[in-house]
C-alpha cells in the first residue's frame, strides 16, 4: 500500500507529471459539488492520490465493525432502542431544547441557540472577546466545520489550534474532512511525513507513526496548557441533567474540556435526547459501529461546568471555570419538517455507512462528500444545512443498500439518496427531447425533467424490449470497428457509430461491453416448454419475469423454471413488467411507484391463486422485500408481496425442508460439469435482505468447496458501471472482487465462478473471460432423473451459454485492441 | 455465571491496558506500585473515595510522590494514580468518577496511569452503570469517564498508542 501510495503521490507532483500534465486538483478546489464537473474531477483526484489509503483504512474499520457488533448479544434490540429514543427526541425537540437550557443554566452554565451558522460563530467570537482570548484549542467537531468557525475566529486575530491529530493534519494542509469520523483518513503516513516536513522546520526524521505523534503531541500539549478557551463538540446531550457524552481516543477532548478555563461545546440541536439514562444504548453502539472498538478509549459523561479547577501555569493565572453550550439549528428544524431529510436527524455520526460503502471505500469523502459531510448520509446533511445542489455527490450512492443493516439507528440511507436524486432531477431544466423521450417511455410526468441518461436507464425495459425484438441488429451495436479501420487508432473502447452515439447521448461508456439481447425472451422460451401436469403439485409458484432475466440472461430463468418443476412445484411465469428498480436507481421515484404498481397488479391474480413469487434477479427481489415499503400505496399491499417473494435458492431450500429431503440426496455432485471448486459472489442487495446465505449453505451441503467474496458490492451496481462518468470508479471498486477471485484460484486452480446478480456477472466478465453461472444453472445439472426432452433443452442451453462467452471474448478483444 | 474479573482482565489487555492482580493490603499495594514506578520522577495520587483511606494513604510514602502538586508539577509528573469508580467486564474499561481533586489530572496528563480497581466493583457491561440499582446509582449522578486502554490514534498511519493522554495504563485489580 505504501508503495502504491508513493507512486500515486509522485504522479501528481509537477516534476513527475511532466510538462504537459495539468495541475492536479486540491481537495478544496473540488469540495463544493454543486457543479457536476467538480464531482467528476474529485473522483479523478481521489482515484489518483487518495484511494489506496482510504481503501485500507475504511476496510479496516469495516472489518472491526463486523467483528465487534457480532459480539453484542443484543445488537438488534440496542438498535431498536436507540432508534426509539431518537424518534422520540426529534418529535419533542423544541421542548427538549427548553429543558436543556434550564438544566445547564441551573448548574451555572450558559446556553445559546443559534438559528444560523453566522449566529453561532458570532456568539463564540463574543465569548472569546469577553474573555480576551488569544488562543482557542479545539477538539474534533464536524459541526464547527459546518459553521466555518475557524475562519471567523482567525479573522479576528484569535489563534485556533486543532488538537485532534486528524484535524491538526487538515489544518496544516488546508483541506476539508474526508470522513465524518476520521477526517484525515485519506492521509498515509508517508504523506503526513511530507506535510510535516513542509510545514515545520525540523531535523527529526518523522518516519514512523510514533515519531509523528510524539512531534504533534509536544506542540499541542503546550497549547492545551496555555489556551484560554477549549472548544469541543458533543456526541449527545441529555436534556434532564445537561450531561454531554464525549467520545474520543486521543484524550484531546478531555483536555480541551478540562485544561482551559472556558469550555464551549458546539452541537446540533438533534444531539439532544431526553435523559442521561437513555445515553446507555448509544454508548454501547457507537464505538463498535464506528471504529470497531468495544468502547472508545475515552467515553466521558460530564455535566458542565465541572468542579475541577482549570489549569493554571506560572504564565497563566487561575481563572474561574465557565461553560457555554452552543446549540445549532442552521437548517435542522427545517429538516425536521421535511418528510425525507427528517430521517437524517437520527444520525449519530458513527460513519458505519461510509465504511461499508464500496464506492466510499474507493474514493472517500473528498469525492463522495461535500464541504463538511460525506458518504451516504452526507448528502442529506449537505442539503439540509446548505443547498440541495451541494448534495450532488450523493449520486455516488448506487443504492446497493450495504449500509442499511450497518446503521445503528436504522436509517434507510439509499432511500434518502434516491429522494435527493429525485429532487435534483426535478430541478433540471426541461427540454423538448426529454419531453418526447419521457412520453415515449411513459415516464411519470414529474420525472420528465430528468437528464436523458437517467431517463434511458430508468426506463431500460422499453429499450430492452425493442433491443430484444431486433436482437441481431441491437447486438451488432457492440461489434465495434476493427482497429485498422479507425480514423484514430488511439481511441479507447468500442468505436462503432452506435456506441459513440450511445456514449454521447445517454452516457454509456464505450469501454464497457453491453450484455447481448436474447433472440427469444425468457417468457417466450418458457412458453415453448410444455408444463408437466399440475396434478399432485401442491406448492405453487409464479416466476416473476423481471426485465433483467427476460431480456438478458434468460438461461437463469429457464434453469429456475426447470429445477422447480423437477422438485415437484407447479410453476408458471408472469408477463414481463418493470417493478421499478431501474427507475428508482435513477431517482425517478414517481416512475418507480408507477412501475411497482404495474408489477404488483400483474402478480395479484397469481397471489390470489395461492402462488409464491420467485424472483431470479436479486435487485428486483429487493424491491419486493424492501423498497415497496416506500413505493406501494399501503402497508398491507407491501406486506402481501414482501411475505411471498423469494430468491430461487432460498425457495429450493424451503421446498427441501418442507419435504424433509436432504440436499445431498437430491443433488448429485458427481454430475457437476464444472468441478467441485466454486467461487460464489452474492449480490449486494441480496445480502442486505438476508437471501445470500442460502446459496452458500445449499452448495456446501451438496458437497462443493465454496469460496465466497467478501466485498460489499462489485461496483457495477446496475447501471452505475455502464456510465461514462463512473466507469473508472466502477472498475476500481471491482478490482477488490477480481483480486479475491485470483486469490482463491491460487491453490488448486481456477474455481467455477457463480454469481446471483446480472450486473455482478457483467462486472465479473469485465475481469475474467470465463463462464459465469447462476446457482440455479449449476443446480439444475445435478438433479436426477432428467427426461430426454429436458436433456435436449439442456444441451441447447449449454451451447447458448458457450456461444455467449465466445461472443463476449470477441467483443472484449475488439475493445482492448483499440 | 461469567467470571467478571477474568473477562475484564482479558478484555482490558485486548485494549492494550496492563492488568496486575494485587492483594488488598497496604503493604502489597505499596510493593506493587513501587515495582511499577521504579524510575518515576513525579507521582501524583488521588484521594480514596471508594477504597479504604488507609490503603491509598499507604502509597504516599513512596519515593517520587508529590504531596500537594502545583499545576506546573502536574504537567511534568510521569505517573498518575487514580482510584477507579468501577470496571466493565465486556469492554475491559475502567470507569472513573470526577469530584475529588486530581481525578482528571492523574488519569489524563501523565504518561503512565495506574488505576486502582476493587474487584467487586466490576459490572458486566457499560450500560449497567446507568442503572439506578447498581453501585447506588452513582454512575448516573457523577461526572464519569470510561477509560479503555491507553490513549491512541490511527490518524498518523498505523495505530499509535500514546497520544494526548497516558501512553500506558496499568490496572491494579484489588482482590
Amino acid at each position: 500500500m505504501a508503495e502504491a501510495e508513493t507512486k500515486s503521490s509522485a504522479s501528481v507532483t509537477p516534476a513527475a507529471a511532466g510538462p504537459a500534465a495539468p495541475k492536479p486538483d486540491t481537495p478544496r478546489e473540488v469540495a463544493n459539488k454543486s457543479d457536476k464537473n467538480h464531482l467528476l474531477r474529485a473522483i479523478r483526484m481521489s482515484l489518483d492520490i487518495e484511494s489506496a489509503t482510504i481503501r485500507a483504512n475504511t476496510q479496516h474499520f469495516n472489518r472491526g465493525r463486523y467483528k465487534t457488533v457480532g459480539e453484542l448479544p443484543d445488537y438488534d434490540e440496542l438498535k431498536d432502542e436507540a432508534r426509539r429514543i431518537k424518534d422520540k427526541s426529534i418529535a419533542n425537540l423544541p421542548e427538549l431544547i427548553q429543558i436543556v437550557k434550564s438544566s445547564i443554566r441551573a448548574r451555572g452554565g450558559h446556553v445559546f441557540v443559534a438559528n444560523t451558522a453566522a449566529d453561532a460563530c458570532r456568539y463564540v467570537l463574543d465569548v472569546c472577546r469577553w474573555r480576551a482570548a488569544k488562543m482557542v484549542v479545539k477538539g474534533k467537531s464536524i459541526t464547527s466545520e459546518e459553521i466555518r468557525l475557524n475562519h471567523v475566529l482567525e479573522a479576528e486575530g484569535i489563534q485556533v489550534v486543532e488538537s485532534d491529530l486528524a484535524e491538526f493534519i487538515l489544518q496544516l494542509a488546508d483541506e476539508q474532512p474526508s470522513h465524518i469520523l476520521a477526517p484525515a483518513l485519506h492521509y498515509s503516513r508517508e504523506r503526513i511525513t511530507a506535510l510535516f516536513k513542509r510545514k515545520f522546520e525540523t531535523s527529526l526524521p518523522l518516519d514512523t507513526g510514533e515519531e509523528l505523534t510524539f512531534f504533534a503531541r509536544q506542540i499541542l500539549r503546550e497549547k492545551f496548557l496555555q489556551a484560554d478557551v477549549g472548544i469541543t463538540g458533543a456526541n449527545l446531550i441529555a436534556a434532564d441533567t445537561g450531561t454531554l457524552m464525549l467520545v474520543e481516543s486521543e484524550g484531546n477532548i478531555r483536555l480541551a474540556s478540562f485544561a482551559p478555563p472556558v469550555h464551549i461545546a458546539i452541537a446540533g440541536i438533534e444531539k439532544i435526547i431526553p435523559t442521561r439514562q437513555e445515553m446507555a444504548p448509544f454508548m454501547e453502539l457507537l464505538a463498535p459501529s464506528a471504529s470497531g472498538q468495544r468502547l472508545s478509549v475515552y467515553t466521558s459523561f460530564i455535566s458542565p461546568p465541572i468542579n475541577d479547577p482549570p489549569f493554571a501555569m506560572p504564565s497563566k493565572p487561575m481563572k474561574p471555570r465557565e461553560f457555554h453550550l452552543v446549540l445549532i439549528d442552521n437548517g435542522r428544524l427545517r429538516m425536521r419538517d421535511d418528510p425525507v431529510l427528517h430521517e437524517a436527524l437520527n444520525c449519530i455520526r458513527c460513519g458505519a455507512c461510509l465504511n461499508s460503502c464500496a464506492n466510499f471505500q474507493t474514493v472517500g469523502g473528498h469525492a463522495f462528500g461535500g464541504e463538511t459531510y460525506s458518504g451516504g448520509i452526507g448528502g442529506s446533511w449537505e442539503a439540509g444545512t446548505g443547498k440541495l445542489e451541494n448534495a450532488r455527490f450523493s449520486e455516488l450512492c448506487t443504492g446497493c443498500t450495504r449500509c442499511v443493516n450497518q446503521c445503528p439507528v436504522r436509517i434507510d440511507i439509499p432511500w434518502l439518496n434516491a429522494n435527493l436524486g429525485s429532487r435534483l432531477n426535478h430541478a433540471e431544466p426541461p427540454s423538448l427531447t426529454k419531453s418526447v423521450l419521457g412520453s415515449l417511455t411513459n415516464a411519470d410526468q414529474v420525472d420528465r425533467a430528468s437528464p436523458i441518461s437517467k431517463m434511458f436507464f430508468g426506463n431500460y425495459h422499453h429499450f430492452a424490449k425493442w433491443g430484444s425484438r431486433f436482437s441481431s441488429i441491437a447486438n451488432s451495436v457492440d461489434a465495434g470497428i476493427p482497429a485498422g479501420l479507425r480514423s484514430d487508432p488511439e481511441e479507447k473502447g468500442n468505436t462503432s457509430f452506435a456506441r459513440v452515439m450511445m456514449e454521447k447521448w445517454v452516457g454509456v461508456d464505450r469501454r464497457r461491453t453491453l450484455p447481448a439481447f436474447p433472440k427469444y425472451t425468457f417468457v417466450q422460451q418458457a412458453q415453448q416448454i410444455e408444463p408437466p401436469s399440475s396434478k399432485g403439485r401442491e406448492t405453487k409458484v409464479v416466476i416473476f419475469a423481471e426485465v433483467f432475466t427476460n431480456y438478458g440472461m434468460t438461461s437463469r430463468g429457464l434453469a429456475t423454471l426447470k429445477l422447480l418443476r423437477e422438485l415437484g412445484v407447479d410453476v408458471v411465469v408472469s408477463e414481463c413488467v418493470p417493478e421499478g428498480r431501474a427507475a428508482l436507481s435513477q431517482g425517478m421515484i414517481a416512475t418507480a411507484k408507477q412501475h411497482a404498481r404495474m408489477a404488483t397488479r400483474e402478480l395479484d391474480s397469481y397471489v390470489n391463486d395461492g402462488r409464491d413469487i420467485v424472483i431470479v434477479e436479486p435487485s428486483s427481489l429487493s424491491m419486493f422485500r424492501r423498497d415497496f415499503a416506500h413505493l406501494l400505496d399501503s402497508k398491507e399491499r407491501y406486506e402481501r408481496f414482501r411475505s411471498r417473494a423469494f430468491e430461487p435458492v432460498e425457495y429450493v431450500i424451503r421446498i427441501l425442508s418442507k419435504a424433509g429431503r436432504k440436499a445431498e440426496e437430491v443433488f448429485d455432485i458427481s454430475k457437476s460439469k464444472v468441478g467441485q471448486r466454486l467461487f460464489y459472489h452474492a449480490h449486494c442487495q441480496q445480502k442486505t435482505i438476508g437471501a445470500a446465505d442460502a446459496t452458500v449453505r445449499l452448495l456446501t451441503d451438496i458437497g462443493f468447496d465454496v469460496a465466497t467474496s467478501n466485498v460489499e458490492c462489485c461496483g457495477m451496481a446496475g447501471s452505475f458501471g455502464y456510465k461514462k462518468d463512473f466507469y473508472d470508479l466502477s472498475l476500481a471498486v471491482g478490482s477488490d472482487l477480481f483480486g479475491q477471485v485470483v486469490q482463491n484460484d491460487r491453490d488448486g486452480g481456477a474455481r467455477q465462478l457463480i454469481a446471483s446478480g446480472t450486473s455482478c456477472t457483467e462486472q465479473l466478465h469485465a475481469g475474467f473471460e470465463r463462464k459465469i453461472m447462476h446457482p440455479m444453472e449449476l443446480l439444475v445439472t445435478l438433479i436426477e432423473p432428467q427426461k430426454e426432452s429436458d436433456k435436449v433443452t439442456q444441451d441447447a442451453e449449454d451451447a447458448e451459454v458457450e456461444a455467449d462467452v465466445e461472443a463476449l471474448k470477441r467483443s472484449k478483444r475488439d475493445a482492448s485492441s483499440s | 455465571m461469567i467470571d467478571l474479573a477474568a473477562t475484564f482482565e482479558e478484555n482490558a489487555m485486548d485494549a492494550a491496558a496492563m492488568v496486575w492482580r494485587c492483594k488488598r493490603t497496604p503493604v502489597a499495594l505499596r510493593d506493587v506500585v513501587a515495582l511499577a514506578t521504579t524510575k518515576a520522577r513525579g507521582i501524583v495520587l488521588t484521594e480514596a473515595e471508594f477504597l479504604p483511606v488507609s490503603l491509598v494513604d499507604g502509597l504516599r510514602g513512596l519515593a517520587g510522590v508529590i504531596p500537594k502538586p502545583h499545576d506546573d508539577e502536574l504537567a511534568t509528573a510521569d505517573v498518575g494514580i487514580t482510584e477507579a469508580f468501577a470496571g466493565v467486564a465486556s469492554t475491559g474499561s475502567v470507569c472513573i468518577a470526577m469530584g475529588r481533586p486530581l481525578v482528571t489530572a492523574t488519569s489524563l496528563l501523565m504518561p503512565l496511569n495506574i488505576l486502582l480497581l476493587a474487584k467487586e466493583r466490576i459490572v458486566e457491561r457499560p450500560r449497567d452503570l446507568f442503572d439506578e440499582e447498581v453501585l447506588n446509582g452513582e454512575g448516573l449522578k457523577r461526572n464519569i469517564v470510561f477509560i479503555t486502554g491507553p490513549s491512541a490514534t490511527a490518524d498518523m498511519g498505523p495505530l499509535v498508542v500514546g497520544v494526548h493522554g497516558p501512553h500506558r495504563v496499568l490496572i491494579l485489580l484489588l482482590e
